[in-house]
């Protein structure tokens, strides 16, 4: 990988102890632009200083994560998200993709994963962790059996999964890292991210109501 | 003491309730407290006098232990003697005010009653230091005029004053029902005037004890919750706390204790009401799963994650490819040396499979010897028994993954 300019990475959350740990692990890796630990003030630098990407917290007082996201890609839609939170409760993941985040990973990652995940997203890809996968694929699959909900405009571009994204997302469930999903299917890692993409776009832009039905009802991982 | 008169005259300092004047003479008589009090209260139900009496004695007599009645220490104050006139001024003219809005107020009743209110004022001004605190105190056991009620005086005094004015309205009104006709209109004049003022003397008081007793309440739930959330504070975290820094130097203790707190607060807030009730035996794929998870994680300090797509019910099958799993990932735990374990377990309508996968340091399955009972006997032969099937993909170096496939056509209703 040529790294011509490193990407360009602003921190927002709201615990000191979490910033620092984040901080040591990214090092060199990226150029960290600022960081920020509550909503108004991330909203404010993020606007100004216009990073590659934002690492959010997804829980922060004054509406969290969220709140920034909503507020910042309003005026700057240019500057991409990746989620981060301790909870892994589905209705903070979906609720947060939906929103406009283009990954999602538990604060318990490790350095060289983030970073990854990091240059990811920074190329405009889709970071799903192994546990937002397991979300999509059982939230797009409970629509088998729920042929008696009213369906709402069946859009079945958007609202059905292909074969091989579910295989790539089962993939990304049982742990495997893009390289190995490649070489797993036999793809190009290139055709990896561009199917994960197609999911994130299905999964923020399908107004299939079960997606946010199924997240709320399923309270508990 | 009763049953011996004492002397001198003197209102009581310790046996009172309000000016100590029937606990004075129930010692000067020799009598109980308790009987002058009686003949008391009876006495001012006759028109007042017990009441006017009361307030003579009252400002007249001097209190023990002093040397001046009340009325001699405001006597012999020229600043005092005119604010008594002009309430004595004030008074009247309210009373001859009502008496021309056509109350006809005046009467022994009404006399009676001012001259009280005068004493009452009497007492107000001159009542000794020592007098002024014992009266504190009794008012403010009163709740409806005392400090407690959280008014500032003047708004108690007019409050009194109003009702006061009320009530005697009232009671003037209703103790002139005659025979003549139409007099029940009076009655009832008199009747409403009454529970207004009633109402306006006590309504500070009662609201007070509403709002109180629901504050009360409220404050019983909160420090209930905090004690609640303490003794859980307590209980784990606090406990999980000092057996970290007692293993600080045995980090593979250290991140055991840490998973397995962070897994009990987790749990603790997404459903604080079950917390702590022992957990049934798991019902579900999903809920067997995540109990294994839990016990790979205690027993072996390796982070075990689960990641689970749809779920089912627990049949003799799906509980064979949950010990196979489980044998899998206890495996992983204890050979891979791999930080970390991934399960991933798909229920579809025609088969669940589920994967367990490390990134250890893997093994060559052809040197595995044959008698190792955990890889052909826990998982590939308990599969078979049940119709699935195990693969174990692995090889030195890439870590191990374990694929469980069980097939469900046979079993499903």
């Amino acid at each position: 990988m040529t790294q011509v300019a490193l990407p360009r990475v602003f921190l927002v959350d709201d615990h000191a102890l979490i910033r620092s740990g984040i901080k040591a692990e990214l090092g060199n890796q990226v150029e960290l632009v600022g960081e920020a630990d509550e909503v108004e003030a991330a909203i404010e630098m993020i606007s100004e200083r216009l990073p590659d990407v934002v690492l959010l917290d997804v829980h922060m007082p004054d509406g969290g994560g969220r709140a920034v996201l909503e507020a910042v890609i309003a005026v700057q839609p240019g500057v991409k998200f990746l989620a981060l939170s301790v909870s892994d409760a589905a209705e903070d993941v979906i609720a947060i993709i939906r929103a406009g985040a283009r990954g999602y990973v538990t604060k318990n990652i490790e350095g060289p994963e983030l970073v990854e995940a990091i240059y990811r997203i920074a190329a405009g890809d889709a970071v799903f962790s192994s546990r937002l996968a397991g979300f999509v694929l059982d939230a797009f699959a409970s629509q088998h059996g729920e042929a008696e909900v009213s369906p709402p405009p069946f859009d079945p571009e958007l609202d059905q999964l292909t074969v091989r994204e579910r295989e790539v997302l089962r993939l990304i469930a049982r742990g495997y890292a893009y390289k190995e999903i490649a070489t797993e299917l036999n793809i190009a890692i290139k055709t990896v991210e561009s199917h994960v993409s197609a999911v994130l776009r299905k999964l923020q832009l399908s107004n299939r109501h079960q997606l946010t039905k199924w997240a709320t009802e399923r309270r508990l991982l | 003491m009763p049953g011996r008169p004492e002397r001198p005259l003197r209102r009581s300092a310790d046996d009172c309730v309000l000016g100590g004047v029937c606990g004075g003479i129930a010692r000067r008589l020799g009598v109980s407290t308790k009987k002058v009090r009686v003949v008391a209260v009876i006495s001012a139900l006759f028109f007042g006098v017990g009441l006017v009496a009361y307030m003579a004695y009252w400002v007249l007599v001097i209190r023990q232990g002093e040397e001046k009645s009340i009325l001699s220490r405001t006597g012999s104050d020229k600043r005092e003697k005119e604010i008594l006139a002009v309430g004595a001024v004030a008074m009247f003219s309210l009373l001859v005010a009502l008496e021309i809005l056509g109350l006809d107020v005046f009467g022994f009743v009404t006399l009676f009653f001012t001259f009280s209110a005068l004493g009452a004022l009497v007492v107000w001004r001159g009542a000794s230091v020592g007098e002024r605190a014992q009266l504190h105190r009794t008012t403010d056991a009163v709740a409806t005029i005392g400090s407690s009620s959280g008014e500032g005086w003047t708004g108690i005094t007019l409050r009194t004053v109003i009702s006061v004015v009320f009530i005697l309205i009232g009671v003037i009104n209703l103790s002139r029902v005659s025979r003549r006709p139409g007099a029940a209109s009076g009655v009832v004049i008199g009747a409403i005037t009454l529970v207004v003022g009633l109402i306006v003397l006590f309504a500070p008081w009662w609201i007070g004890t509403v709002r109180g007793l629901s504050k009360e309440r409220h404050a019983r739930v909160r420090a209930q919750e905090r004690a609640d959330m303490a003794a859980h504070v307590h209980d784990s975290v606090l406990q999980t706390l000092s057996l970290i820094q007692r293993a600080a130097d045995n980090p593979v203790e250290v991140a055991r204790l840490v998973r397995m707190q962070e897994r009990d607060l987790r749990s603790w807030l997404v459903d604080p009401e079950s917390f702590g009730v022992p957990s049934n035996q798991p019902t579900t794929l999903a809920e067997s799963a995540f109990e294994i998870e839990h016990e790979v994680e205690d027993t072996y300090a390796v982070a075990v994650e689960v990641v689970i797509v749809g779920d089912c019910e627990l049949s003799p099958p799906v509980l064979a490819l949950l010990g196979a799993g489980r044998e899998a990932a206890v495996n992983a735990a204890k050979w891979s040396e791999a930080p970390s374990v991934k399960i991933y377990i798909e229920v579809e309508p025609e088969r669940i499979s589920m994967f367990v996968r490390d990134l250890g340091k893997g093994f060559d399955l052809a040197n595995v010897p044959e008698d190792r009972q955990g890889i052909s006997g826990s998982i590939v032969e308990r599969m078979a028994r049940h119709g699935g099937r195990a693969t174990i993909t692995s090889s030195p170096g890439t870590g191990t993954e374990v694929e469980l496939i069980l097939p469900l056509t046979t079993h499903t209703p």
